[in-house]
């Protein structure tokens, strides 16, 4: 055996253990739920049953927009709070500005369980907010607990850090003689913002909403314990035709469903990268 | 970088020697003198823990037998209890360590459908003389089960708050309506206290026999129960507008501790043990409501393809005396199924009113899945 073949081979050697672990673990259930979504319960035949139920019925229909604005909001809220946080932090040279830089991150750090319990105890309509409102005669009901508010409050507390992290990258990134140049050349701040800054930050942005998008539209542990009986989100959704009724093609179609709308914002990824490397020609 | 490796290895090594050693011990202590007999257990990991200390208590006082316990946590899917038990017995094996074997009512019904209550040894009331004082039968074969301890679906209120609490169904409507917002029940699907109640008020309008049938026909009888619980939905407890049926029986409870509501059904044994623990308020008490919420038995059987009959007999006399029953009502919060006159009952005296011989049962084995999926769709719409 050649020299080169032999280190192929040692290549190869190397890789498939890890391939093989991806191909059994994630390939093969991928394929096996897609063909179990496309079968009918009983006689296992070809049949679009399983994805029309989810589109035409009015309840289905309803978890599927429902979870769509739940998610939707908490990118716009979570990116523009991040943004802003994110400049203040890169722009701000003060001591709290470096205590807060320091702070932001705690969040990621507390398990997501403990999280959900905590803002329960504060926002429920027993909770905190009301006990302080109590002190001084006001009977505060905030009525987030299973309810979007509540939701969408929960998601912000674990995906504002996230968001901050990533874009206060992409703004460390940008040299402070970028932004002196402008100045240079009579730029006022709003002008170096709109041109300098955001044009050289869209990037890192759109990759956050993405990562945020997608991590919130399967999300469960937020939604079942925080949110109402209906509509539900689809992480609850698939959680109920799967365990509570045994559907399993009709899981198996919702899990697809998903898929499919995590895969736009994934695209929307995939895009923004390429588009980098042509610039960078 | 070799040195730590190998000290690595060697406490390893060490560790593993010394985990042979203690699990050999043990054995040589079950074989050496006493006669070993097994238990086999399923449940959630409170059942564990109390075996564990009931078996313990058991081996210290009787100096004839030794009871290994085998315990089977449920929900990790692996293969059930139920199906190894049918399994040893469809193949037809004989002097199996299937001792002696704790079932849940449920899983008593479904064993004894798949292999027949005749697989198992009929009980002879002689050898074991404190089964004399046990009132409660198995709704299943019961000259093949022996009932231990009871749990129940009560009605959990704030006593600061109501009272006088209802005693029937109608009364309980009658509050709803007079104190809105005040209750709640969990969804059906996420805990069994929410299950038992939606059920028992939709089952109050049929036949009592529907409640343990998994008859396709009694589905269609449903129409009235699921008005009912259209008509009470209005005065549940809301949240943000709407009404809401929180997640899990903890859910439920969790509110009542709060004050957000003033009653709720919930299982006896979760609501004493809390309140013993000093996890909710003490003002919280427990009530039945007639036609009641469900509860069950749980028994212990003799398969007749175990091997020590006998030991199995003596296990389960134990579990009916006075100071097994009290470990049960200490631990978890179990209903004694014996006189409890004598017994320290301190923390736990709601139990003494609850009666025991007439445990509402309920299995509908796989209509279960319709139901809450018709609930889903028709009761937690309204909004």
């Amino acid at each position: 055996m050649s020299k080169k073949a032999k280190q192929m081979l040692v290549a190869y050697g190397l890789v498939i253990p890890a391939f093989a672990v991806v191909m059994l673990t994630v390939a093969y259930p991928i394929l096996a739920a897609v063909i179990k979504s496309f079968q009918d319960p009983k006689t296992g035949e070809f049949t679009w049953a399983n994805y029309s139920y989810f589109f035409t019925d009015p309840i289905q229909l309803k978890n599927l927009l429902y979870t769509l604005y739940v998610v939707v909001l908490t990118v716009v809220i979570a990116i523009v709070v991040a943004y802003l946080l994110a400049l203040y932090l890169r722009f701000t040279k003060s001591k709290i500005a470096k205590t807060i830089g320091t702070l932001y991150l705690l969040p990621r750090f507390v398990p997501a369980m403990c999280a959900v319990y905590a803002m329960i105890t504060i926002i429920r309509d027993s909770g905190l907010i009301n006990r302080l409102g109590l002190l001084f005669g006001k009977d505060i009901h905030l009525g987030m607990m299973y309810h979007a508010s509540g939701i969408i409050t929960m998601n912000l507390w674990f995906n504002i850090p996230f968001a901050a992290l990533m874009i206060t990258a992409g703004l460390g990134a940008i040299p402070d003689s970028i932004i002196e140049g402008a100045r240079d050349v009579g730029a006022g701040k709003f002008k170096t913002f709109t041109s300098m800054i955001l044009p050289l930050s869209v990037k890192d942005v759109v990759v956050a909403s993405t990562f945020v998008f997608m991590s919130n539209v399967g999300s469960f542990t937020t939604p079942y314990l925080m949110g109402g009986n209906s509509p539900k989100m689809l992480g609850i959704a698939l959680f109920d035709q799967f365990n509570k009724y045994l559907a399993y093609n009709r899981s198996a179609a919702l899990s697809v469903i998903m898929f499919l709308i995590c895969s736009v914002s994934a695209f929307v990824y995939i895009y923004s990268n390429l588009k980098e490397k042509e610039w960078e020609k | 970088m070799k040195k730590v490796l190998a000290l690595i290895l060697a406490l390893a090594m060490v560790f593993a020697l010394a985990a042979c050693g203690g699990s050999g011990s043990n054995s040589g202590a079950a074989s050496g003198g006493k006669t070993k007999v097994t238990l086999w257990a399923t449940g959630s990991d409170n059942v564990r823990q109390i075996f564990e200390t009931l078996t313990a208590d058991f081996n210290s006082k009787n100096d004839q037998y030794e009871v290994e316990l085998q315990f089977m946590l449920s929900g990790t899917g692996t293969q059930t209890l139920a199906d190894m038990l049918t399994a040893a017995s469809q193949a037809g094996q004989t002097n199996t360590d299937y001792d002696i074997v704790d079932f849940s009512g449920d899983d008593w019904s479904k064993v004894t459908s798949l292999i027949g209550a005749e697989q198992f040894v009929k009980l002879d009331a002689a050898k074991m003389p404190n089964a004399a004082n046990v009132a409660a039968k198995s709704s299943v074969a019961p000259d093949y089960c022996q009932p231990y301890r009871g749990t129940t679906v009560i009605l959990a209120y704030d006593s600061e708050k109501v009272p006088t609490p209802p005693a029937t169904v109608d009364e309980l409507v009658e509050w709803m309506k007079a104190n809105p917002g005040r209750f709640a029940y969990n969804a059906p699907g996420t805990g069994g206290a929410g299950d038992s109640c939606a059920r028992s008020f939709v089952y109050n309008f049929l036949p009592e026999e529907a409640f343990t049938s998994d008859d396709e026909k009694w589905v269609a009888e449903w129409d009235k129960g699921f008005d009912f619980l259209k008509e009470i939905h209005p005065y549940m407890y809301k949240s943000g507008g709407a009404v809401v049926y929180p997640a899990k029986n903890q859910g439920t409870l969790d509110l009542l501790n709060q004050g957000e509501i003033d009653m709720c059904p919930n299982w006896a044994d979760m609501v004493l043990s809390q309140r013993a623990a000093g996890q909710i308020k003490d003002t919280i008490k427990i009530t039945q409501i007639q036609p009641s919420f469900t509860g069950s038995l749980q028994t212990l059987a003799i398969p007749t393809f175990g091997s020590h009959e006998d030991g199995a007999y003596a296990f389960m006399n134990y579990m009916l005396s006075a100071d097994a029953q009290e470990i049960m009502v200490k631990q978890m919060a179990a209903i004694p199924l014996i006189d409890v006159t004598g017994m320290d009952m301190t923390g736990y005296e709601d139990l003494n009113d609850l009666d025991v011989s007439s445990f509402r049962i309920q299995s509908i084995g796989g209509l279960s899945t319709q139901f809450n999926e018709r609930w889903d769709n028709e009761i937690a719409t309204i909004g």
